[in-house]
């Protein structure tokens, strides 16, 4: 420690940085960190459309269940939400949910409550004008919704839910918890193996998730330019 | 009244035979699965680690478990658990035996049963050479551990007036130790072993022979399933017979490993 930095440590686990125990073994490390976030991200965009319409519903009842829903989720730390759904959802599926499932179905769930705040706002800054014209072309106001509304506040949307993406990928770090192999937990792993590298490997980890979460921002910065110009 | 004893004697049959039944089940399970699910550590070398090489969990617990799975016949499957998941993964069913470095401990037995210890360790302390004659030497100083074990109580108990501090982790422990943050680390012997012999100027420290606990670690395995226990026992205590324990724990901790420890007079055998 005291000779400087010794990147070796980095070189000799790159594999099991990247795919973890994969193939003779679950897949792990980076390739997993990337697994959860996708699949969590496409999940919790529908659960936050969803519940962000469920709030803005003429249904007195659908509206107040979207609110409890919401202030449930809210006021809990993410860590706990993880923690209750690991022992929660095998209890209610009566059968053996895999940790990585777990870990997906937790961010789901925390993230829909953020992003159905975003919906909700893109949607009520459409001009109400929108929507009259709207039904009085003879559209169902759930037509009206999906061609009219949701198209132009989707728009407006998009950085929003990039922030939230953002934040979500990083957060997918603490499914450690519960013993899921993602990149954090990996780098646990070779830290408490080696001992003396711990700056030389969460350096490199903090470069990964920077690396990952840049490149997911370029690519909406590029998808909001490419909607725009079609607008 | 010996028409009462025959039907009695049926009675007692078929209850025993139920309950023999019911007992058995887990290992049954197991047997008709084809697979042994065990719950192992996957960070804790000379225990269970990942194999820089192969990628595999590899070390003297998993050994142990393969041992068992070989005998019944069916294949191995690995499970990473966790102190914190192992023992509600158990009780849950997820797994069927736990190999995690778990001392056997009254509390613990309370919600799971335990087979003959496995391995044998105890508390103990690195600090720097000649700085410590006996356990008064550490008292009323900073001592650091790893949040959460058992070994965070033990040095409480056995140092009053030391200030105890709670390191994520074990490599954070000896960091602070090395920028002179604490006086001394404790934990299991077994796991210091492993931290002095990575540290960059291991010649500075030493492990004396101040012991606070004993920590007999056992395989965890789900209360009541005494088939499944009986069968472990009896493999542990053919594995000391054979001369197999002896040799995983030369493999792991004998004179040439990396993490050298004496087995001294340790011997597996039909304890509590």
């Amino acid at each position: 420690m005291q000779t400087g930095f010794d990147f070796t440590v980095i070189w000799t686990n790159i594999t099991y940085f990247f795919i973890g125990r994969f193939p003779h073994g679950p897949l792990g490390g980076i390739a997993l960190t990337l697994y959860l976030a996708i699949v969590a991200c496409v999940l919790s965009f529908i659960g936050g459309l969803f519940l962000g319409l469920m709030g803005i519903s003429h249904n007195k009842i659908v509206r107040n269940l979207s609110t409890v829903i919401l202030n449930i989720i809210r006021g809990m730390p993410l860590l706990m939400v993880i923690f209750w759904m690991y022992f929660f959802l095998p209890a209610l599926m009566g059968k053996v949910v895999s940790e990585s499932w777990t870990v997906i179905m937790a961010l789901t769930l925390f993230t829909s409550a953020y992003m159905s705040q975003i919906v909700k706002a893109g949607v009520e800054g459409i001009p109400r004008g929108q929507t009259e014209a709207a039904l009085s072309t003879g559209l169902h106001p759930w037509q009206a919704m999906f061609y009219i509304v949701l198209p132009q506040g989707l728009r407006n949307m998009i950085p929003s839910f990039v922030n939230q993406f953002v934040s979500m990928i990083k957060d997918t770090s603490l499914a450690f918890i519960v013993g899921v192999s993602e990149l954090t937990h990996v780098a646990t792993q070779i830290n408490n193996r080696t001992i003396i590298y711990p700056t030389e490997i969460f350096l490199f980890v903090a470069v990964i998730y920077f690396i990952i979460c840049y490149a997911f921002t370029s690519l909406s910065r590029w998808l909001e330019k490419r909607l725009a110009w079609k607008k | 009244m010996k028409r009462f004893v025959v039907v009695f004697m049926a009675v007692m049959f078929v209850v025993g035979l139920c309950g023999t039944l019911a007992a058995q089940d887990r290992l049954d399970a197991i047997k008709k699965r084809g697979a042994l699910i065990a719950g192992v550590k996957d960070s804790t070398p000379g225990f269970g680690y990942v194999d820089e090489k192969t990628r595999e969990i590899v070390g003297y617990d998993v050994d142990f478990v393969r041992t068992i799975a070989n005998k019944l016949g069916v294949k191995l499957e690995l499970k990473p658990v966790t102190s914190a998941s192992r023992m509600p993964q158990l009780i849950e069913g997820n797994i069927d035996i736990i190999a995690a470095t778990m001392t056997k401990t009254a509390e613990r037995a309370k919600q799971i049963d335990f087979s003959y210890t496995y391995f044998f360790t105890g508390q103990k302390f690195i600090v720097r050479k000649g700085t410590v004659k006996g356990l008064a030497d550490l008292d009323g100083k900073r001592i650091g551990t790893a949040k959460g074990s058992t070994s965070e109580q033990n040095a409480a108990k056995a140092l009053p007036k030391a200030t105890i501090l709670s390191f994520d982790d074990y490599p954070q422990a000896l960091l602070a130790l090395q920028q002179g943050k604490v006086f001394a680390i404790t934990t299991d012997e077994s796991i210091l072993a492993n931290l002095l012999s990575k540290a960059p100027n291991k010649d500075q420290y030493e492990i004396p022979d101040i012991q606070i606990s004993d920590e007999p670690y056992g395989l965890g395995i789900k209360k009541g399933e005494k088939g499944l226990l009986d069968f472990v026992n009896k493999t542990l205590l053919e594995m000391e017979k054979s001369g197999e324990a002896k040799k995983i724990f030369d493999k792991w901790f004998g004179p040439n490993s990396p993490t050298p420890l004496k087995r001294g007079s340790f011997k597996i055998t039909a304890n509590k």
